[in-house]
């Protein structure tokens, strides 16, 4: 499936929950397959921390595949014969929607670290924006892993007449303490690059890459669990013709080593930082005094949970968290812990029984 | 599951109430009520062939081994808890009984009585019974605590369960005299709404 992006313009601006407003913004988008007449068959989907509006298929002239191409597509989980999907790169994200990169209308200069702080509720707000310019009242389905579910979740609470479905998969209602902690090794090794220079290296044309990289590096481990790389590393020594970096020694240092580099090469470190600090913040029930049973009240989609057993950065319980809150105030919701070694990165891939309970939660009255 | 059984436990349950069944299967039963009595109603399954129907169904279901503690659900204020032909499969049926009438108003159990005659002639013959209620071979069979009508009630009555209403199904499915009369012989199943004292 080829697909092609565009950049949508809201003039309409937003007004964030840190207080600051942008007059405008843009949005990156990808969409998949065609909106029906009533309008009635459209699915959203939310991205991750790091991932962007490039879901699935190929781009043109490129070998990209979408970060979702395994449950979006012809016949797949997320069928686009009959659904006409969108996914959109999150505000203060670095695919081409507003954000750290993007120029600074008063300044003139790219906002870099003065981009406005944005939130879980900020995307949903922008992403509801995006619905309207779509003629879209009701959204067949709002669905997403780890960051992009606490989005899933976030939509069927801000906008409950707004969608028939969320898909809520390996997330959580709030970070955890450890989710929190995390998080801050990756940023504090992005702030301790001497490129970073207090986030103003796009002014000096430089990027703090070397913390990129350690961020990531670290970010690959938790999204991983022991049982997979063990399967796919070993203790096996890497090849010394295909060493990345001379002090490797054992495969899965290169593998680190390659997948942060590559990282660090696309990743703008701002952005790195805010969107971080967005998963950080994110409390579904922070508007109800932290009770998360009254927060869901209002919800009137139908709730899917998805948690996965091997997944200790949002493991299963934080999915049957949300599920509990849900159930005690009368919101029809599921909760299915699914195998899946690959951790919390699991989400991304297509194993049977996740499809199949994906295609009957979609496809049911 | 047979009308007869079915509707006895739809009339016990109140319209828009809130319900759970423990062992839901394909959440045929819950679709039932959730069609025709409006109440709010969740599935708790552990086959993963069922879940996925119960999902098809847009039945919310939650994947969840019953042995393993079902306490959370306290806090959901149910008004009526199900146990459909699963009791018998938990490792401690008492025990799972005592938390069902903790966590809701109200428990509707049916469980299938070893003590029916045919069960008894299976047994008379030196083999496991096999009947409609109990149709799986020794070798394939989930039960671990079969048990007759009179140990049943005989449970109800040391733990302090109430059992407000019953009924003693044959092995068509429906009631006659001599299942009523002698349930514990000629009933094939029995169908209880307890409740606590």
């Amino acid at each position: 499936m080829k697909t092609s992006s565009s950049l949508i313009k809201f003039d309409n601006g937003i007004d964030l929950e840190c207080g600051v407003r942008l007059d405008s913004f843009e949005l990156m988008v990808e969409t998949y397959g065609e909106l029906n007449e009533d309008k009635s068959n459209g699915i959203l989907v939310c991205h991750a921390f790091s991932g962007n509006h490039h879901a699935a298929g190929a781009l043109e002239n490129k070998k990209d595949i979408g970060w979702w191409d395994s449950i979006i597509g012809p016949d797949k989980a997320v069928d686009t014969n009959k659904y006409f999907v969108v996914c959109s790169n999150n505000l203060g994200g670095c695919s081409g929607s507003s954000g750290p990169l993007s120029t600074n209308p008063i300044s003139k200069k790219p906002y870099g670290k003065d981009f406005p702080s944005v939130s879980v509720v900020d995307w949903v707000n922008s992403q509801k924006q995006l619905s309207d310019y779509f003629g879209i009242k009701k959204w067949h389905m709002v669905l997403g892993g780890s960051l992009g579910g606490m989005q899933a979740l976030q939509w069927s609470i801000s906008f409950p007449e707004s969608l028939n479905k969320a898909g809520i998969f390996a997330a959580a209602a709030k970070s955890s303490t450890q989710n929190i902690a995390m998080n801050e090794v990756g940023r504090e090794a992005i702030r301790k690059d001497k490129n970073f220079i207090d986030g103003n290296y796009l002014l000096h044309d430089v990027k703090p890459k070397n913390g990129l990289k350690t961020a990531r590096m670290l970010g690959h481990i938790t999204y991983s669990s022991e049982a997979i790389m063990d399967e796919k590393f070993g203790r096996n020594f890497q090849d010394i013709t295909s060493k990345i970096d001379r002090d490797v020694d054992y495969q899965v240092e290169n593998y680190l080593q390659y997948k942060g580099e590559k990282f660090s090469d696309i990743f703008d470190a701002n952005s790195y930082i805010l969107m971080t600090k967005a998963m950080d913040g994110y409390d579904a029930s922070c508007k109800a005094d932290g009770d998360l049973e009254q927060a869901l009240s209002p919800v009137k989609a139908k709730l899917l949970l998805v948690g996965f057993d091997s997944d200790w950065l949002y493991p299963p319980k934080r999915s049957k968290e949300i599920q509990l809150a849900a159930m005690n105030v009368n919101v029809a919701c599921s909760c299915v812990i699914l195998e899946g070694k690959q951790g919390h990165d699991s989400f991304l891939f297509a194993s049977d029984r996740y499809v199949n309970i994906l295609k009957a939660f979609i496809e049911a009255e | 599951m047979n009308n007869q059984k079915a509707n006895i436990i739809k009339n016990w349950i109140p319209n828009e109430s809130k319900v759970i069944d423990f062992g839901c299967g394909d959440g045929s039963l819950l679709k039932n009520l959730i069609d025709q009595k409006g109440v709010h109603g969740y599935g708790v399954e552990i086959d993963h062939a069922k879940i996925q129907e119960c999902v098809h169904k847009g039945i919310s279901i939650i994947e969840k081994d019953i042995d393993e503690g079902i306490e959370d659900f306290k806090s959901s204020n149910f008004d009526v808890a199900i146990m459909v032909s699963s009791i018998q499969c938990l490792k401690e049926p008492h025990i799972a009984l005592r938390k069902m009438l903790n966590l809701s108003k109200q428990c509707i159990v049916t469980l299938p009585n070893l003590g029916f005659w045919k069960c008894r002639i299976d047994l008379a013959l030196g083999k496991m019974p096999v009947t409609p209620n109990l149709p799986s071979s020794w070798y394939e069979t989930k039960n671990l605590h079969l048990c007759t009508i009179k140990d049943f009630e005989g449970l109800c009555e040391s733990e302090g369960f109430l059992i407000n209403e019953r009924f003693y199904l044959n092995d068509k499915g429906g009631k006659n005299i001599l299942s009523s009369a002698m349930p514990n012989t000629f009933a094939s199943e029995g169908v209880y709404l307890l409740a606590r004292k």
